[in-house]
């Protein structure tokens, strides 16, 4: 369990970021961060993987092992897809050739097996962010951050890797902590959503997502989602209303 | 077409030139014809090879020296912000002050008999500081998104200049190499030409010795020489370049 207790980032020239934030977030979870821009969601995200320093407050129960994909894949243009994905556990110290397998299962999860060798130039935006997440996921992490992955990709290539997301986050069993600007694709992929308001940041409401188990198109379709996206997004214009 | 329209301007000037020179009888100690250039560089040969042999051997050498002292420095830099507040200001004094004022200076430190030492030390100061200074660049220029994953998985300082800052700085550090080839070249020559005396041996001062032996011909061979030098010096860096990027940069064709 991740605990996020009392949170605050104020930067030295004043600017409040975030303020007081408290989430829990449980054990194999998955749980999205929802609020409008500039909210310090980023922010928050940045400080579960330890990169940011919170200004007051701590994080308790962060796992020694994270994965963490951007909005960008933020892969190396001068390395293939498999030396991409071995860079956590070319770091870690792991040899070539004990490393091989790990590789080569990372990217049968994300579909891309024929690709190994392709440059991160020749693959669509989609197969980058594969990539990325392939590359997150090599360590075996038990907790994956994603700081609004797919928010660049068209709808359709949107859609499909939520599935996959979906169906790695079910198989792996890791924790997820997820940040979008989008109500449909937070209730549509989570077990649990936070809604954040604007600066400074704050967690205005946690909602729990009535849905089955096993999300699949026909998800999009049911009262469950529809009442799920109404409640969050009322949320959201609430925390929109709060003078900042 | 296209590759061979130079080629063609190339023989037309060639022959506009031969037939004007001898048509308006220019005195060969003004403007050869190319005839004659062509006859002399023939002539001149073993002279003019191991000339050019002392000097290529003198750029390579300079080269080479400012590439790894440059990328040494470079690294340095990258490493402590204060060894570079503190060392910079003097690399630039070194590149702002015209190389020619120095030459004298370095030649009676190493000494009239050793004008080649000179020459290597000229040509590396010139040819140095582009590499220096876009190996700089080059190294700072890391995707910020990529330092973060480097620092969430705990990379060590080394794997992030190996595996991070030197293959970011690489098409920085190319396109300074490619400035810097030429430098060498140019720097060996200025070198030459002032610290010339009896020990200098090289291209620089052949075509300096012919021009004041009145030997048109020979200089034009010459200075020919010397920029076919340049030319290939620039085309096997452009190749290096070519090898270490096709495959990713976007300077190097579209996606394959």
């Amino acid at each position: 369990m991740l605990t996020i207790a009392g949170i605050g980032k104020t930067y030295t020239n004043g600017l409040t970021a975030l303020d007081h934030v408290d989430l829990t977030i449980a054990e194999g979870s998955f749980t999205s961060i929802v609020g409008p821009s500039g909210c310090g969601k980023s922010t928050l995200l940045r400080m579960i993987a330890g990169l940011d320093e919170p200004t007051a407050g701590a994080i308790e129960g962060r796992p020694g092992e994270i994965g963490l994909v951007f909005q960008d894949a933020t892969l190396m243009p001068w390395a293939d897809v498999e030396a991409n994905v071995y860079l956590p556990l070319r770091l870690a110290g792991v040899t070539r050739p004990d490393a091989a397998p790990r590789i080569a299962e990372a990217l049968v999860l994300v579909g891309l097996s024929d690709f190994a060798h392709a440059y991160p130039r020749a693959l669509s935006g989609g197969m980058r962010m594969r990539v990325a997440i392939a590359r997150a996921l090599v360590t075996r992490p038990r907790l994956l951050l994603m700081d609004e992955p797919f928010a660049a990709l068209d709808e359709i290539t949107r859609n499909r890797l939520n599935d996959d997301l979906q169906r790695l986050w079910r198989e792996q069993g890791f924790t997820t902590v997820f940040v979008t600007h989008s109500v449909f694709e937070s209730v549509y992929l989570s077990t649990d959503i936070a809604v954040m308001t604007p600066r400074p940041g704050r967690v205005m409401a946690v909602h729990k997502v009535i849905g089955p188990p096993v999300r699949d198109p026909g998800f999009r379709a049911s009262q469950a989602y529809l009442d799920g996206c109404r409640a969050v997004s009322r949320d959201l214009e609430h925390a929109l209303a709060v003078p900042a | 077409m296209s590759r061979l329209l130079p080629l063609l301007v190339g023989i037309l000037v060639l022959a506009a030139w031969e037939v004007s020179v001898r048509w308006l009888q220019v005195p060969v100690f003004v403007l050869p014809p190319p005839s004659l250039i062509a006859k002399s560089f023939v002539e001149n040969f073993p002279l003019l090879m191991s000339a050019l042999w002392v000097t290529v051997q003198m750029t390579l050498a300079a080269f080479l020296a400012s590439l790894v002292g440059g990328v040494a420095l470079a690294v340095l830099f990258s490493q402590s912000r204060l060894i570079e507040r503190s060392l910079l200001p003097y690399a630039i004094v070194l590149q702002v002050t015209p190389i020619v004022s120095i030459a004298p200076l370095i030649i009676i430190w190493v000494g009239f008999d050793h004008v080649e030492r000179a020459v290597f030390i000229l040509a590396t100061i010139v040819a140095f500081f582009p590499i220096l200074s876009n190996a700089s660049l080059g190294l700072r220029s890391v995707d910020p998104g990529l330092a973060d994953l480097f620092r969430l998985y705990r990379a060590t300082r080394w794997q992030r200049l190996f595996l991070l800052q030197l293959p970011s700085a690489l098409p920085a550090l190319l396109a300074g190499a490619r400035i810097s080839g030429g430098l060498a070249l140019i720097g060996s020559v200025v070198a030459e030409f002032v610290a010339g005396s009896g020990e200098a041996t090289g291209l620089a001062w052949r075509i300096a010795e012919s021009g004041q032996r009145l030997e048109i011909p020979r200089m034009f061979a010459g200075l020919l020489l010397l920029s076919a030098t340049g030319l290939a010096l620039n085309a096997a860096i452009a190749q290096v370049e070519h090898w270490l990027l096709r495959r990713w940069h976007p300077s190097h064709g579209a996606a394959a």
